[in-house]
């Protein structure tokens, strides 16, 4: 879209005695609506979460209706906190893995629903979709029944295939824990990392692929050196958009291992809700360490929009 | 594409049958659980099937505890949250419809703007919307849950409305700004000749072409609007403004609670959504891959 600063074209000629408002006036009333709810439930929260964080917010101020100014009290104790730094680090190994797998199994799953002549293609390009409409929450449930040591759905399934002799207790290992709630993230999350893959994989016309095969070239020489590099950017794209929105990962830890066993799925969302909503409910402190995590994806925002976006579009 | 050696065909296949069970692991998981009772769960750790089927779960669910049925007969503990599931499924379904219309609504109107009259501050709200997309949730719940507390506006269904529809804003301006820049311009220039002011060549000419743009829109906003826990979590803790992911996540850690009951409410709770991405399948695609949203 180029920018101008006046409508695009002049106006055609107007049924005499009909006043209508200027261009400039009629963008402004119907943003109005619009800018009016983002400004209530977006700028303003952001900006007051900031405020916030910089002052003791907690039961005793909140009733009072007054919040004493704390300076950089709340980030100093954060960062004093290791159980704060250890849900970063939880979430950047989370984020990782989470990243990882999702980009090698969207462009292995991509390259499969492409496949026009395969039936079973086609059933995979229906049922992909279907995590997207799982409420994240019923996920993470579904999940712990699936983990569950004692009933669970996954040893059921080991124990009938003869895989192992003895329960295994999935989620409840502090060692397997965070890679265990990676498993329900990723399996959720993966319809739209596929969808933008095959949208890609559409664009590529057959004219390389069959000039290389007619030279000779194996399956595998094709897809190293035609198809990956014209996937390239569609994978940057989903490299920093999945990256940004793992950081903020809740609902599957809230329902499968609330933060356990002892701290050792708490990772930086977990850590401000249960900062700020459940007692001491230190709201303060939630807000600066919710303030944090909005400044590390943030920063990845600005570089989707300043770079990738504008290319695309 | 070329068409693949026979081994390759099967390999494909074995592919595909490995990506679907992994994709309908967790629905056959939920829906063995729904459908049978705690004691048969309990009596073989190790069978993947029950002996016994029952439909008594929903029974109790859908009754909100009136009717037991053999299971809970014995129970005589059942979570309010639990009783008053009805109320639950009737505010999600209000909230998530509202959503759906009012950012359809205001996000028309800006997309329109944003495609048609060409403002510098409109090019702005594009990129303050892929901006807005970014920000966590967490972060702007804490000051809305400080901002509305004062307001007294907790435990109001308004309230979660109005919180979901500013959030989901950026998301339909993001889809439905490039569906209203591809419809030709010529179409709006003749409807203004014939004698249409601006905003009725919008209403009348651009809008019904945008039909499918809006489905798209629309399906996505439901969808998130349907499945969101923590806008509503942090807004409402009284059973009768709670909606069903807030209910489901109560029941978290409740030892008393079945999981075969919370298997049941699970896929209550996920059927509207999953019903919708089939039916409307191809718009949730165009729209997931046009807006570029959370996964």
């Amino acid at each position: 879209m180029a920018i101008r600063s006046e409508p695009a074209a002049a106006a055609p000629p107007v049924r005499a005695g009909r006043r209508e408002l200027a261009p400039g006036r009629l963008a402004l009333v119907m943003n109005l609506p619009t800018l009016l709810t983002m400004a209530l439930v977006l700028a303003y929260p952001i900006g007051y979460a900031a405020w916030l964080s910089f002052h003791r917010v907690g039961p005793a101020q909140l009733r009072r209706g007054e919040f004493p100014w704390a300076g950089f009290d709340n980030y100093v104790r954060l960062f004093d906190d290791p159980l704060f730094l250890l849900s970063l680090r939880n979430t950047f190994v989370f984020v990782a893995i989470v990243v990882v797998v999702e980009i090698v199994l969207a462009v292995a799953i991509g390259l499969l629903i492409n496949q026009q002549r395969v039936w079973t293609s086609r059933i995979t390009r229906v049922l992909i979709l279907l995590p997207y409409a799982i409420p994240p929450i019923a996920n993470g449930l579904i999940w712990s029944f699936l983990y569950s040591f004692q009933f669970g759905f996954l040893n059921r399934i080991l124990f009938t295939f003869g895989l192992i002799e003895e329960p295994v207790n999935w989620a409840g290992h502090p060692e397997t824990a965070l890679y265990a709630v990676t498993v329900p993230y990723i399996w959720r999350t993966l319809p739209f990392a596929v969808l933008l893959v095959h949208a890609a994989l559409q664009g590529i016309g057959t004219e390389l692929h069959e000039a290389a095969a007619v030279d000779g070239a194996t399956a595998w020489q094709r897809f190293r050196h035609i198809t990956l590099p014209l996937l390239l950017p569609i994978i940057v794209v989903i490299l920093v958009l999945r990256t940004s929105f793992a950081f903020t990962v809740f609902e599957e830890i809230r329902a499968i291992t609330q933060g356990g066993p002892g701290d050792a799925t708490w990772v930086a969302a977990w850590y401000s809700y249960k900062k700020a909503f459940e007692p001491p409910n230190d709201i303060g402190l939630g807000a600066a360490s919710a303030w944090v995590l909005a400044l590390i994806v943030g920063a990845l925002a600005i570089v989707y929009v300043k770079t990738i976006y504008r290319r695309i579009h | 594409m070329l068409a693949p050696s026979p081994l390759g065909r099967v390999l494909l296949h074995l592919s595909n049958l490995l990506v679907i069970a992994f994709l309908l692991l967790p629905i056959a998981a939920v829906t063995l659980g729904a459908l049978q009772a705690e004691k048969t769960l309990q009596a073989d750790t190790r069978a993947l099937l029950p002996p016994e089927w029952t439909l008594d779960n929903f029974r109790v669910i859908l009754s909100g505890g009136e009717q037991r049925g053999a299971i809970f007969e014995q129970v005589t503990y059942l979570p309010d949250n639990v009783k008053k599931i009805r109320f639950a499924f009737t505010n999600s379904t209000v909230i998530a419809l509202s959503v759906t219309v009012l950012t359809l609504a205001m996000g028309a109107l800006s997309a329109w703007t944003i495609a048609r009259l060409r403002y510098r501050w409109t090019r702005w709200l594009v990129n303050a919307s892929l901006l807005a997309r970014f920000v966590p949730v967490i972060t702007l719940m804490i000051p809305l849950y400080v901002a509305f507390r004062q307001l007294g506006l907790l435990n109001s269904v308004v309230g979660v409305i109005v919180a979901l529809t500013g959030f989901l804003l950026p998301y339909a301006i993001l889809i439905l700004a490039p569906y209203f820049d591809q419809i030709p311009k010529e179409l709006e220039d003749s409807a203004r000749i014939d004698g249409c002011s601006r905003f009725g060549a919008f209403w009348r000419v651009s809008l019904p072409l945008a039909a499918p743009g809006l489905a798209s829109c629309g399906a996505l906003v439901f969808i998130i609007s349907w499945n969101e826990l923590l806008i509503p979590l942090i807004l409402v803790n009284k059973a009768e403004f709670m909606t069903v992911p807030v209910v489901i996540n109560s029941l978290v850690g409740d030892v008393h609670v079945f999981f075969n009951l919370m298997m049941a409410i699970c896929l209550l709770a996920l059927l509207p959504s999953v019903i919708l991405v089939l039916l409307l399948q191809k718009f949730v695609v165009a729209g997931l891959q046009v807006g570029g949203l959370k996964g």
